[in-house]
This record gives structure tokens, C-alpha cells and sequence, in this order.
């Protein structure tokens, strides 16, 4: 193999995989440090750089990072980097301070964001302090769009949306609330220098079955009705309710009927429980409440008597691997029927753009999504740029912070007149020596064998009361500061000097996941056969040294090292040190840049 | 002039080499075979060939054991030191030798009586190898002196048969040379003299044994199944007797396999190092040597102290300081023994007094090394080790069980939450152990010699050394309840306000009846304790406390048991007397009254029977 | 040394051995001797031949002396008991331990102060009494824990840290242990384990006296230019005659060698010792043969590594001893005290 460039930025890049994984490329490892460290105000203003909504999305997060954690190969469950983002949020102090100024003196570009959920809100986040004067549109009265709308306040409190949202408003945000968008070619017309839209997936999806029609006002459109329960335009429903749907919207819709009085609530789901879209977490706190969710049940049809709903008709599958994929056959078992007073669907979501005229050159391809570049974000129209879920379909909330991040840079450009592509600035990385002294890190490179703290619950009762109790406490401080330590601090990295070793093997000998091997070098499948213990993990590279004076190399597996330090402390020569990598992804208005 | 019978001291003076010792022996055995008390000491060179050996026979029907000074009858049958063996005989003793030779005029003495026998003349025309005839000698003067002292002839006969058996073409030799010594001496002497043996009952169940032989026989008795040892006099034969005896009891029937392992080490540092190394792993294990030999494993036994593995040596005393005198006995590696190594080590001693004694502490001092975790020092000397002498005859309760101290056992670690191999959980400063190897997953430890924590972690807090130390005394206290009691025997006086003890130990015992006799004659009873261990029991402190004053006898020069006594029970110096003899002899009853005799006269105030009674 | 312990986690897929444990099962605690310490390697060597052995872990016996090689059984198979003696007297201690149970494997690591010096006449006698043991020297050719003296086998010439040269002449022990009568000598490199842990894994079957020198650098003294014990120096005259290989009982035998080069010994347990022969005039069968070799080599700067000498039938000193099968520390009354009813016949013969 080719000996390793280190200095290509995502080369270390990828040994953080929290941070890898991360769409906005939180580093997450630094600020659960500050944690440790009880520095919960710069814990949250790194992730707020990065990812703009910490304290809600330390609730709300689909937490990419955390499958990606090493600890889940290391010893199975990783490090609860979610709640921990909450933890900061939780526990800062004023920020204030911290705070990008935003010049009062405007740099004449005038920028229109459509839509005031997350992707909008950052976009506008990163421009304002470089002089943009930014407009905001949104149907609704008060910002937010999604998270506002689809996240029950039982998992966001409004407090801390309101907090997080107002934050950016309060920059200097021009907002036009209230205000439908009917017409994109009207919205060209006003000759903004961007146009910026993020107006989500707005559109739930349907279900066409016999019987449909016929009940209509007793079936609701899982994110529709969500919205209205969060607008406090409805406060109860009653009876037996059934969710059709396997997603996150399906456990928050289930989640809420039980708070709004259901008299009972089932989730069916047409396919298995596990390849259920929903996130662990979801499926677990819907169980716990006691909500049943029966899966392998496609709906047959809408049962009622004369147009009042009796229940649902589903047939019974069974998952049956073909070709690698799942496919549903039936089981031969008689139909069930289930009774319901409500159904609610939340089957999935679409984009939904029927504002957008089509002659405006503005291409959209055959799922009706905008054809976009995938780094700029540009849309066909060289002015107008998408992100978030109305870029390339439903997605989350940290996509959309990363997709906003992209598109600002684009605009920036954009209006100095620069190439999009080329003018873009580069990733970087710079390593950082963490040796303090003899034995002395500065980082705690001890490593905590504990498992992962649970996160404390409000009691259910009381929780199933009302649809605004939170349900989770968060870590306090204390469950912060031990799942802090459980971080592996993959960002302090191993990094390797041929010409001072001299090859005694004490590395070798110390590491306790057998990650170092000193051998005659090959190509990359026969070496990985080499080592002393099986780098079976081929997305997880091999760190190759230059040749050494044996004529060996040195080869690291990156895969499931605990970046304990053993290495660099028993190394006589320093050949190894361990450095912090700081990964520099680009972005504007970067506080911490 | 009237006849005495069984009391007299008889001397062999012989060259070494010239195989006179079995000839002696079978002197000895034969007295002793006829019932009569007899205590021998082999006073020998350190040499194999050539210089001079004497034989002491101290025959005695009262059952005095000790050595007595004065010879009855020098049996001088070498020629270099015939000056001092003709001056060492009492008057009116007598002086067996060969005139072959007429004696030399300056030899002369009017106080004795001279018996010359012409004995190597006489075998000239008997045996022609020369060599023959030098070993004859000593059977020709056996067989004069059974004439002379009247011994039965059938039981020194007999017992030359038992000792040629299997090499029946020597018996008839012997034989002859016998008679032709006993039918010299009725012919040409008179015989028998006034002084003579004759059967008696005193011996009664006893036998004749050397405290060695004792000694090796405990061990085999006591489990021991490791043995390591360097050649050293006086303690050889203490392994050799335990190898002779394992080589007859320890074999396994069928296999003819060994039941024990005997190391004939390089030098005494590596015999204790076997032996702590065989503890260490389970085995009981012991090493016999004598001074030089504990002080080079010194190192060793600290480190034994400190690690608390179990060992138990047997140290042979004889005269020092260094090399000394290595085949003359004393009890001068008292201190050496109790504080072998540096730091504040101590060690447990064991002193025997009797071959019995021997063969007793033997395997109580295997049970104490596992009890106490610790080295156990035996310190017998040479004049207990090497010479034949009665003692009580052996014996063994079968129902007695090795007690192997606080081991645990893989179950017992299983059902044990903490161990920690240093922990005090019963408050006797003893911790429990493992033997290397009984489980898989608990009770394995790091033993060392350097400063540990109570889960045998190393560590240089000071708290954690000072815990470990004081729980060491702990044991040591522990220990003073478990060695063997000192013997104290209080006069009926206590109306007569008797504040006047005597104390002593080891071979000292062996002239104490007969200086207590003495002493009464005198006018002097004493309290007696013989101390049999140390550390020092509560008996000893209220022996102690009880007596304003205290004799303390010892042989070597230092008085390093009063030493011992007043270091460690922190008593008046002034109260202890010493008395100490070191020359290398053992200890007499005419010196220990003399001594005792002396101090009373320089005060006067003690208190005497006369006086009392007048 | 570090003060950070080892994390108990170890690779999800290290490898099982027959008794369903990982090298790391093995282990002991973190060592604290200097960074780079060749010591620790020949540590890390016994672990892997002891795991790849699949002996269970807590049947061993770990004896050694004073000085910093004889700290490292500490660093090495936790499970079991170990023993830091005295300096210089880990042979009398771990003959002891053998002879009280023969079932144990004794490990007894030195060092070449503890060895060649001051253990000099119980490193002789422990090689003549054949004690089934692994006796091995972790040999810097200096005095690490007091700082930096020269040791007995330290090669004339040499130079101390600062530049000295040592004046006197250097002891080989595996040469002693050829002529004294080790039944397997073998001389390694901690920075070799390929060829260290065979090594190792024969002499730890071998019955009888194996003794392995291995010449493990000092990094802190000894590591210059001008020592004779570098890694650079012994990686540049290092010579390497004979490689061993240790094959199980049930292990398939695989032929994938050149004929002459290879040859097999079926040792007494059943297993194989293979002997790949890396100087065809070399043989390992050959005492004095072996004797000379070295010496001569030696005479030319060269250090000769490898197996150099080893003799399959040998016997132990229990052999020699003719000690029952039973280890003699599981012996109890009834297997060793004879009875009062022996004494009788034993008193009269003292009447």
C-alpha cells in the first residue's frame, strides 16, 4: 500500500465518525470535552456553529453520529452524543458574548429565504453577519416550519424552539410570516440577489383504498394533524385510534392520540418492525407508553357502516429475503380486522412545490424534486438554491443545517461574483501535539469501560397527561460529565513518525485492540490478512507507514482503536504522539473561525 | 579400697581416621544395653585424617548427663597428645595405653594408675595388613576394658554380630581381637578394677540416639517432602538422616517411586532458596546448617519474614564467630538466629533439648512455618546433633493432624468475596494463602520481597508499610501463644521467700539436674525454667517477674540469650545474671554451681536453705 | 512506565485459542519499566506462546530475582503466582517450586546482572540439577536499575552512554548453559518476536532445563552507538541459525518447506518441534558443535541466534530424583507420615 497522507483532510476526517457521519460535521469529541470540562456554554456554541439548533436537535436529532460511534464496534452501544448535545444546551450560560456581530451597515445584497424551518433559519444564521439583508417568508405566524408544526411539544418543548429560532430572527431577520407564496415567478420578480427554499415536504401522503372517501373526516393526514395539535387547533380525539405508518410521524401521531385522550391507540405498519423507518429511540418510547405496534400488515380496507368508520381491514405478510431485498408474501392467515374511530396516516411525506411555475427554468426531475447541484445546492436557475427536505426529499433536521451551510457559501459567491465550485474553500486539517508532559495528555485518554447511562424519564402518568410535559429529563449534569468520558476522543489521533522509530515493538505490545503491526508491506486486501488481529472492517482504513529499517512498515488499523495514548506513551522515541485533528469544514460566519 | 559402680568418665584418646569411632560406640551401646545411663561425646577435629579425636563416656547411674570434668580412665591411644590426655586424669584414675612403647619418663604420675597393655606388639603376629591391625587396636582395648569394668561379654559380642551382619567374614576377627584384648587384661592386670558397670534398670525405656538422626526423622514424621541442604558440620547428618529414613518410609509401593525431593544445593544460600521456594509452592520443605550458613542465608530468611512464606531450617550450632571452631558446639548463634536479616526482622526459635525433643519440634516446627507463614529457626547445636545420647524413645499420635495453616483451596476461594492475601481477617496477623496454581480466575498474588499493600500490590505508602508492619507484630504475638511453653519448675518454698531462678535452654539442660543438685548441697535451690522457644510466652514474663533474680546460663560468650530476654521482655539487666561458658565443650555442672557458687558469695544477702532453715 | 491502565477492552474479533481465551487473558498488569524497554517485548512474547499453547493461564509458576528483568513477571500471565525473590538466587526458588509440584510450568526470568554475576553459581547449578523450567535472560548487558553500569555480559569494548569502554570480558551464558549441559539453549531478540515466541512455545514444552538468552535492549543506557546490545546492532549482526517451531499434537503437519532445511523431532508429549535449519552446515543436535559455533562467530562480531542446541529425550530432575508422578505439595498424612507403628521397629534400632 501507499504510505498514508495524513494531511489530507478526511483522512483523520473519517477515524472522527461521529463527525464523519455527521451531516453538518459537528466535531463532536471537542465539545463533549467542553462537557467534561463543564464548559456547557462553548460546548454549545461549537455546536451551534456547525449545526445551528443544539438544544433542539439534543432532543429531535436523527443522531447519524451515534451509529457511526467507534464504541459500537469497540463494545456495542455508543456514547449518548445526542443527549449530550442537550446537556449544553441545557446547562449554558449567556451566550451572548459569543454571539457573530452582524454589521448594521448592510453589504446591499438582499437575500429571500422561502420558508422558516431549519434550513432557512441557518442560511440566514451564516449570511447575516457578512451584511446580507435577508428576508424570510413562511405561511405560518411564528418561525420554526417543521419543527414547530411536526415535533410534538412532548419531545421539544416550544420554550426551546422558540429560544433557538428567535435567536436568529432576532439578527436582523426580515420576516414575512403569515405571508402564503403563491407564485415563485412573483417572488423573482421582487429581484432579490438569492433565493434561497426551504420549504420542506410538506405534503403527507395518501392512501387509496375502498372505503376512504367514505369516511374522509374520520382519516387524517399524520403531519397535517400533528400541525394542527401543535396550533392548538385540536385538543382531543377520541375513541380507538389506528396509525398506518412505520415512521417517526407514525410514533409522534401514536404518542399524542394517547395524550389527547384516545380511548386506545394501535400502530400497524405494513412491513417488519425492523426495517421500520422510525429511529430505535421512537419505537421504544411508543412501546413503553404502551402502545402496541403490530407489524407485517398492509391495510385492505376501510371498513364502515354508512359512512361512519368501523375499522381497518389488513391482510398478514411475511417478509421473505430475495435477492438481497425484502419482499412480502402472504402468510394464508384470514384477514384481520381492527376496530377504529380515527385513523391516522403517516405513511410518508412528499415535496411539494405547486408554487413554483415551471417556466421559470427551473427544472424539476420525474419524483417532482428540483434538479440541483449537490455541492452547490444551485438549482437550475443560477439564483435560486434548495435545502432541506425540499432539496432532495424528506430528510432531517441536521441535514438540512448542513445543506444550509453549503448553500450560504453558494450564495456568498454567488453575489461577489465567484465561481461556485472553484472558488469554494477547501477542507483542511491541522494537528495538534496533545502531549502535555511525561504521562500527560491533554486529553483524558483513560479509557471508561462503562455502559451507556439511560436518561431519565418524567413519570408516565404524568407524562400521558398532557401532550407538553416533556417525557425525557436529560442527563443532569452529573450523567453528563460519566457519558462524557465514555467518548473515545477519536479526534486525537495516533500519528506516526518513521524516522524516529526504531522498531522495539513496545507499541505493539501495549495496545490493547491489537491495532499496530509491524510487517513486510502489501496490497491493501492481503495486508489487512497480515495483521496481528483481523482488520475485517475494510471502510475503516489501514494507517501505512514509509518503509522502515527492517524494510517493513508500520500499519495501523484505524478500525477499532480506543486512542488511549498507550502507544505514544510507551514509545521510547516519540514516533508516536498523539495529535488532535481539527477539521476545517468550510462555512460562513464561523465563530469559531 | 572400696568398688564404685556406674559412675566414672571414660576418655578415648584417638587418632582421627583410625576408625576407633566404632569401636567406642559399641563401648557406649554395650553400658547402655546393660541398663546403665551413659552420655557420649565425640570430641572431634575438623579434620578427616590424622589429628586428634577423643571419645567421652560419662557413665552414670544417677542419670546425669552432662559433661563432667575430669577423667576416671584415659584410654590414650594417641601418641601426640599423651602429655595432656595423662594430665587430664583425675587422681587416682587410670591410664590405659599401649606399651608397646615404655611411656616417657616426664609422663609419669604418681596419682594415677598406669594399666599398659602392649597392644600393638600383641597383633603384630595376629594380622598382617597393617591397616587391619591399626582398626584391631581399637577392638583389643574394647575387649581389655570389658574385662577391666566387668561388662558382659555376650553383649559386646552380640552387638558385634548386629553390626557385621552381612559381612560375616569380619565378625570373627573382631572376635578374636576382643578376647585377645579381655584375656590379656585377666591375665596380666587386675581385673576387674574398683571401678565397674553392672546391670541396672536406670536406662528404662529410653533409647540412644544422636539429636540429628532425631531431627531427620521428625521431618520425614512432620511431612516434609523437600529438602535442600549444604554440607556443613555439625548439621549434615540431619539431611542425611532424612534422606536414610525417606529412603525406607517414603516410598511408594509398586512405583518404588520417592515421596520427597532432596537437593544437595550449591551452598546455603540456594538450600534456603529451594526450600522457600518449595513453601512457597506448597511443599513443607526445611534446610539444615550451622553458623556460616545462616548468616549467608540471612537474605533469604528476610526475605521469608517479609513475604511470609513458611520454612524451617535447622541450625546446628557450633563455635563461632566465623569459621571457629567448626566440630566444637556452643549456643552462640542465638542473636544471629533471631534477627537473621536486615530491618526488623525476627524469627520464631525452637530450642531442643533431647533427641526426643528434636524428633518433636521437628514436625511441630513444619506446622508452625504454615501456621505462622514464617521461617521457624531449630537451633539445636553439636553437642545434641552429633552425639549418641538417651532419650525418651519416639512417638507419633496417629490421630494428629498435619496442620497446614490458613491455605484456601479452590472451593474456598469460590465461596471467598475478597481475597487479599495480606488481609488480617481474623486479627491474628495471619493472612490466608494460595498455593500457585489452584484456581483459574482468584486467589493468584505477586509475592515479593519489597513493601506491598494487604492485596500483595506493591506500594511505598507509608501508611500501607506501616499497617503491614505492625500486623507482622501482630503475628509475632500470635506466634509467642503457639510455640511450644517454656518447662518451669517452682520449689514448694514459697513461705521461705525463694527469689532465685535459673534459666537456660537447649544442651544447657543436660547438666542442670546435676548442678541443682549440686547447688542444693550448697545450700542453693533454684527455680528453673527452661526456655523452649521464642518468642517468649507469658509463662516466661511471669517466671520472670516472680524472681528478683535470674541466672541466665548459656554457652557462648555474650550471654546473647539474656540479651535476647532483656531486649525483648524489656527487663532489669541487673536481674539477670549470666552465666556463660563458650570454650567449645558443652556445659558442666561443677562450672554452673562454681558460677552460681561465686555470685552468692559476692552476695551475701541471697537467701540459702541453711540460713533460712537456722 | 505509564500509570494509565490497560483497558480491559480488547479487539472484537482477536483471535480464541483451544481453551477458549485471548492472548489477552494472558496478561498482567501495565509494566513499569522504561518506554521501549526490550523487556517488555520478551513479556508480550510470553504471552502470546503461553496463549497460543492454550495452557490455562493461572497454571504457572513466575519466579525471577531483583533488577528490572525481574520485575516483568508482574507484566505477564496475571492468573498466576508469581515470585520476586532475592537478586541473583531465582534459580534455588524455582527449584524449590518445581520440586514441590511438578505439574506447574515454571517460568524463571533474569536479567544478566542477576545471571551472569551475582546469580552466577545458581544460574550453573540450576542448568546441571535439569529443573523443567523456562529459564530466561532478558540481557541488556547493563545495569538498568541503578543506572547504567556495565554487566557482566556487557562485551568488551562496548561503550557506556557517555563513551567509556568496558574493559573486561564478557560472559556468554549461552554458552555456559551448552557446557554445563542445558538440554535446549536457544539465543532471541525482544525486537523478533517471529522468531522469539516459537522459541519460546518449544522451550516451554521442552522437558527439562531450556534456557534462552535474549538479547533485549536498554533503551535508557543502552541503546547508543558504540553498545553491542542496540537494536540497531543486533538487527545488523544478529545471525540467525536455526528457527523453531512448536506444532501442537493435533496439528496437521504441512510440508511446504525445502527438503534438508526442515527437520521434525516427535517430542515425548506428542507434539512436534520443527527445526528449520537457516545454515545447512549448522547442527542443533551437536553440543560441542553448537559450543564452537557461537564462539567463533562471536570472535567475528556476530551474535548467533536462534535454536542452537537441543536435545528431545531429555530427562528432568525429577527423573533424576525418581519423585513420585503425584506433586508432592498435594501430599498430605496419610501419603507422607509413616505411623506410630513404624516407630517401634525405628526405637529399637536405637536401643
Amino acid at each position: 500500500m501507499q504510505p498514508t497522507d495524513i494531511q489530507n483532510p478526511s483522512y483523520f476526517h473519517k477515524v472522527v465518525d461521529c463527525q464523519w457521519a455527521c451531516p453538518a460535521h459537528t466535531p463532536v469529541p471537542e465539545y463533549i470535552r467542553l462537557i467534561a470540562q463543564e464548559r456547557y456554554s462553548e460546548a454549545y456554541m461549537l455546536n451551534w456553529d456547525s449545526n445551528v439548533f443544539p438544544g433542539i436537535l439534543g432532543r429531535t436529532c436523527d443522531r447519524p453520529c451515534e451509529p457511526a460511534c467507534r464504541r459500537v464496534r469497540t463494545e456495542e452501544t455508543p456514547v449518548a452524543i445526542c443527549r449530550l448535545k442537550r446537556v449544553a444546551a441545557d446547562n449554558k450560560g449567556d451566550i451572548s458574548r459569543f454571539m457573530p456581530r452582524v454589521p448594521q451597515q448592510k453589504n446591499g445584497k438582499r437575500i429571500a429565504l422561502l420558508g422558516a424551518g431549519p434550513a432557512s433559519l441557518a442560511v440566514a444564521r451564516d449570511l447575516l453577519p457578512l451584511g446580507y439583508e435577508v428576508h424570510v417568508y413562511d405561511k405560518d405566524a411564528k418561525g420554526g416550519g417543521m419543527m414547530r408544526s411536526q415535533i410534538p411539544a412532548f419531545r421539544l418543548p416550544v420554550g426551546v424552539l422558540d429560544e433557538e429560532v428567535d435567536r436568529i430572527l432576532d439578527m436582523g431577520v426580515v420576516t414575512h410570516f403569515g405571508e402564503e407564496i403563491t407564485s415563485m415567478k412573483a417572488m423573482l420578480d421582487q429581484e432579490y440577489d438569492a433565493y434561497f427554499i426551504g420549504t420542506g415536504a410538506p405534503r403527507g401522503r395518501e392512501l387509496e383504498l375502498p372505503g376512504r372517501e367514505q369516511v374522509a373526516d374520520q382519516i387524517h393526514i399524520g403531519i397535517d394533524w400533528l400541525a394542527s395539535v401543535a396550533f392548538e387547533h385540536i385538543d382531543k380525539i377520541e375513541g380507538k385510534v389506528i396509525v398506518m405508518g412505520g415512521g417517526n410521524t407514525a410514533m409522534d401521531c401514536c404518542r399524542t392520540s394517547l395524550r389527547l385522550g384516545a380511548e386506545s391507540v394501535t400502530v400497524v405498519v405494513r412491513s417488519a418492525f425492523e426495517v421500520m423507518k422510525a429511529s430505535e429511540w421512537e419505537k421504544e418510547d411508543a412501546m413503553r407508553e404502551g402502545i402496541p405496534i403490530i407489524n407485517n400488515r398492509p391495510p385492505k380496507e376501510f371498513v364502515h357502516e354508512n359512512g361512519k368508520l368501523k375499522g381497518v381491514l389488513f391482510g398478514c405478510v411475511k417478509p421473505v429475503e430475495e435477492d438481497g431485498r425484502l419482499k412480502y408474501v402472504p402468510t394464508g392467515e384470514p384477514d384481520v380486522f381492527i376496530e377504529a374511530d380515527h385513523i391516522l396516516m403517516a405513511i410518508g411525506q412528499d415535496n411539494h412545490c405547486p408554487w413554483i411555475e415551471r417556466d421559470l427554468g427551473l427544472q424539476f426531475d420525474k419524483w417532482d424534486c428540483p434538479v440541483l447541484d449537490d455541492v452547490t445546492l444551485q438549482s437550475t436557475h443560477p439564483k435560486v438554491f434548495f435545502g432541506g427536505d425540499s432539496a432532495f426529499g424528506p430528510e432531517n433536521i441536521i441535514q438540512a443545517s448542513a445543506h444550509a451551510h453549503q448553500a450560504a457559501i453558494s450564495i456568498h459567491l454567488l453575489c461577489q461574483h465567484k465561481d461556485l465550485k472553484k472558488d469554494r474553500p477547501p477542507q483542511g486539517v491541522n494537528l495538534l501535539s496533545t502531549k502535555m508532559g511525561m504521562h500527560e495528555w491533554a486529553y483524558d485518554s483513560e479509557h471508561d469501560p462503562s455502559v451507556r447511562n439511560i436518561v431519565p424519564l418524567v413519570e408516565q402518568k404524568a407524562a400521558l397527561a398532557n401532550v407538553k410535559v416533556e417525557v425525557e429529563l436529560g442527563f443532569d449534569t452529573l450523567l453528563g460529565a460519566q457519558e462524557a468520558q465514555r467518548c473515545l476522543n477519536c479526534d486525537v489521533q495516533t500519528v506516526f513518525s518513521e524516522k524516529l522509530c526504531i522498531e522495539c515493538d513496545a507499541c505493539v505490545d501495549i495496545c490493547p485492540m491489537d491495532c499496530i503491526t509491524f510487517v513486510g508491506n502489501a496490497e491493501e486486501p492481503k495486508l489487512r490478512l497480515k495483521l496481528t488481529a483481523p482488520a475485517e472492517t475494510t471502510d475503516q482504513d489501514l494507517y501505512v507507514s514509509t518503509d522502515l529499517l527492517t524494510g517493513r512498515v508500520m500499519v495501523k488499523d484505524e478500525d477499532v482503536c480506543l486512542h488511549c495514548g498507550l502507544c505514544a506513551e510507551r514509545c521510547p522515541t516519540n514516533a508516536w504522539d498523539m495529535q488532535r485533528s481539527v477539521v476545517h469544514i468550510p462555512q460562513l460566519g464561523s465563530f469559531a473561525e | 579400697m572400696g568398688v564404685s559402680y556406674n559412675d566414672f568418665v571414660i576418655r578415648f584418646a584417638n587418632v582421627n581416621g583410625s576408625g576407633s569411632a566404632s569401636a567406642n560406640g559399641m563401648f557406649a551401646k554395650a553400658l547402655f544395653r546393660m541398663g546403665i545411663p551413659v552420655a557420649t561425646r565425640n570430641i572431634f577435629p575438623s579434620n578427616i585424617q590424622g589429628l586428634p579425636t577423643w571419645y567421652e563416656v560419662r557413665v552414670n547411674e544417677r542419670g546425669y548427663l552432662g559433661r563432667r570434668d575430669g577423667v576416671d580412665i584415659m584410654v590414650a591411644m594417641n601418641a601426640e597428645t599423651l602429655v595432656e590426655d595423662v594430665a587430664s586424669i583425675k587422681p587416682g584414675g587410670y591410664l590405659l595405653y599401649d606399651n608397646s612403647k615404655p611411656l616417657a619418663k616426664i609422663l609419669r604420675r604418681d596419682d594415677i594408675i598406669e594399666i599398659g597393655m602392649p597392644i600393638s606388639t600383641m597383633l603384630l603376629p595376629e594380622f598382617v595388613d597393617a591397616k587391619q591391625r591399626s582398626l584391631f587396636k581399637n577392638i583389643t582395648y574394647l575387649g581389655a576394658l570389658s574385662a577391666l569394668l566387668n561388662i558382659d561379654f555376650e553383649v559386646i559380642t552380640g552387638m558385634v554380630a548386629t553390626q557385621y551382619k552381612g559381612k560375616d567374614a569380619l565378625i570373627a576377627p573382631n572376635i578374636h581381637a576382643l578376647e585377645l584384648g579381655r584375656k590379656y587384661a585377666y591375665e596380666y592386670m587386675v581385673a576387674p578394677l574398683p571401678i565397674q558397670v553392672k546391670r541396672s534398670d536406670k536406662v528404662g525405656h529410653r533409647i540412644m540416639v544422636d539429636g540429628n538422626t532425631a531431627a531427620g526423622l521428625g521431618c520425614v514424621y512432620g511431612g516434609a517432602t523437600v529438602c535442600a541442604w549444604y554440607p556443613i558440620t555439625p548439621s549434615t547428618s540431619v539431611a542425611e538422616a532424612f534422606e536414610l529414613h525417606a529412603n525406607r518410609l517414603r516410598i511408594e509401593s509398586g512405583t518404588e517411586e520417592r515421596k520427597f525431593a532432596i537437593i544437595q544445593a550449591e551452598d546455603e544460600l540456594a538450600a534456603i532458596g529451594v526450600v522457600i521456594g518449595a513453601a512457597w509452592n506448597g511443599a513443607r520443605s526445611f534446610t539444615a546448617t550451622s553458623g556460616p550458613g545462616l548468616s549467608l542465608m540471612s537474605e533469604f530468611l528476610g526475605l521469608a519474614y517479609f513475604a511470609e512464606i513458611p520454612a524451617v531450617l535447622w541450625d546446628i550450632q557450633r563455635a563461632g564467630p566465623s569459621t571457629g571452631m567448626p566440630t566444637r558446639t556452643q549456643q552462640s548463634d542465638v542473636m544471629a538466629a533471631a534477627y537473621a536479616s536486615h530491618g526488623d526482622t525476627k524469627h520464631p526459635l525452637l530450642f531442643p533439648a533431647t533427641a526426643k525433643e528434636c524428633f518433636d519440634f521437628a514436625a511441630l516446627a513444619l506446622d508452625l512455618a504454615d501456621r505462622l507463614q514464617t521461617p521457624i529457626i531449630v537451633l539445636s547445636d553439636l553437642e545434641l546433633g552429633m552425639n549418641d545420647n538417651l532419650s525418651e524413645p519416639f512417638e507419633w499420635d496417629d490421630n494428629r493432624k498435619y496442620d497446614r495453616g490458613k491455605v484456601l483451596n479452590a472451593q474456598d476461594l469460590d465461596n471467598t468475596e475478597v481475597f487479599g492475601r495480606y488481609l488480617d481477617v481474623d486479627g491474628d496477623g495471619i493472612g490466608y494463602r494460595t498455593y500457585p496454581g489452584t484456581h483459574p480466575e482468584k486467589g493468584a498474588f505477586f509475592t515479593r520481597g519489597t513493601s506491598r499493600d494487604e492485596f500483595a500490590a506493591y506500594t511505598e505508602s507509608p501508611e500501607a508499610y506501616e499497617h503491614n508492619m505492625q500486623r507482622l507484630l501482630r503475628k509475632w504475638h500470635t506466634a509467642s501463644t503457639l510455640v511450644p511453653a517454656a518447662e518451669i519448675s517452682q520449689q514448694d518454698n514459697s513461705q521461705q521467700g525463694n527469689k532465685v531462678g535459673i534459666l537456660y535452654f537447649g544442651t544447657t539442660a543436660l547438666p542442670m539436674p546435676e548442678a541443682l543438685d549440686l547447688l542444693v548441697e550448697e545450700g542453693i535451690q533454684l527455680d528453673t525454667c527452661r526456655l523452649r522457644s521464642f518468642p517468649f510466652g507469658e509463662e516466661v514474663r511471669t517466671f520472670m517477674e516472680s524472681h528478683e533474680l535470674v541466672f541466665v546460663v548459656e554457652q557462648n560468650r555474650d550471654g546473647q540469650m539474656r540479651k535476647l530476654l532483656i531486649n525483648e521482655g524489656e527487663y532489669n539487666p541487673q536481674d539477670l545474671i549470666s552465666i556463660t561458658y563458650y570454650a567449645g565443650l558443652s556445659i558442666s555442672a561443677e562450672f554452673i554451681k562454681g558460677e552460681v557458687l561465686e555470685y552468692y558469695q559476692a552476695n551475701k544477702k541471697l537467701p540459702r536453705l541453711t540460713q533460712v532453715q537456722s | 512506565m505509564t500509570f494509565v491502565a490497560k483497558p480491559k477492552a480488547h479487539h472484537p474479533r482477536l483471535p480464541l485459542n483451544e481453551i477458549g481465551l485471548t492472548r489477552r487473558d494472558y496478561e498482567g498488569s501495565v509494566s513499569t519499566l522504561c518506554a521501549g524497554c526490550g523487556h517488555d517485548s520478551v513479556s508480550a512474547a510470553i504471552v502470546q506462546a503461553c496463549a497460543e499453547l492454550s495452557i490455562p493461564p493461572h497454571r504457572f509458576a513466575k519466579v525471577s530475582g531483583i533488577g528490572c528483568s525481574s520485575k516483568t513477571p508482574s507484566y505477564f500471565l496475571n492468573k498466576s503466582h508469581g515470585f520476586n525473590s532475592v537478586h541473583g538466587r531465582m534459580p534455588s526458588v524455582i527449584t524449590g517450586a518445581n520440586l514441590a509440584n511438578r505439574d506447574l510450568h515454571c517460568i524463571g526470568v533474569s536479567g544478566d546482572g542477576d545471571s551472569a554475576s551475582i546469580g552466577m553459581g545458581q544460574f550453573a547449578h540450576i542448568v546441571r540439577r535439569r529443573i523443567n523450567m523456562l529459564y530466561i535472560v532478558d540481557n541488556n548487558g547493563t545495569y538498568g536499575l541503578t543506572k547504567g553500569q556495565f554487566s557482566a555480559t556487557s562485551d568488551k569494548g562496548s561503550t557506556s552512554k557517555k563513551g567509556a569502554p568496558n574493559l573486561y570480558e564478557p560472559i556468554d551464558l549461552a554458552s555456559m548453559a551448552l557446557q554445563i549441559g542445558a538440554s535446549f539453549v536457544a539465543r532471541s531478540f525482544s525486537g523478533d518476536k517471529s522468531q522469539l515466541v516459537p522459541l519460546l512455545k518449544a522451550a516451554l514444552h521442552h522437558k527439562g532445563m531450556a534456557f534462552i538468552d535474549v538479547v533485549s535492549p536498554c533503551v535508557a543506557f543502552n541503546n547508543h552507538d558504540g553498545s553491542t546490545k542496540s537494536y540497531e546492532y543486533i538487527r545488523k549482526y544478529g545471525q540467525n541459525v536455526v528457527n523453531a517451531d512448536f506444532i501442537a499434537e493435533h496439528e496437521e503437519i504441512t510440508a511446504d518447506y525445502q527438503p534438508g532445511t526442515v527437520e521434525d523431532i516427535n517430542m515425548p508429549d506428542g507434539t512436534i518441534l520443527r527445526m528449520y535449519k537457516l545454515d545447512e552446515n549448522y547442527d542443533p543436535h551437536d553440543r560441542v558443535g553448537a559450543l564452537n559455533y557461537v564462539q567463533r562467530r562471536k570472535e567475528q562480531g556476530e551474535i548467533v541466534t536462534g535454536l542452537l542446541y537441543v536435545d528431545p529425550d531429555a530427562i528432568d530432575c525429577h527423573d533424576i530424583l525418581r519423585t513420585v508422578a503425584q506433586p508432592l505439595n498435594e501430599m498430605g498424612e496419610l501419603e507422607l507420615c509413616p505411623g506410630n507403628s513404624a516407630l517401634a521397629s525405628i526405637n529399637e534400632s536405637y536401643r
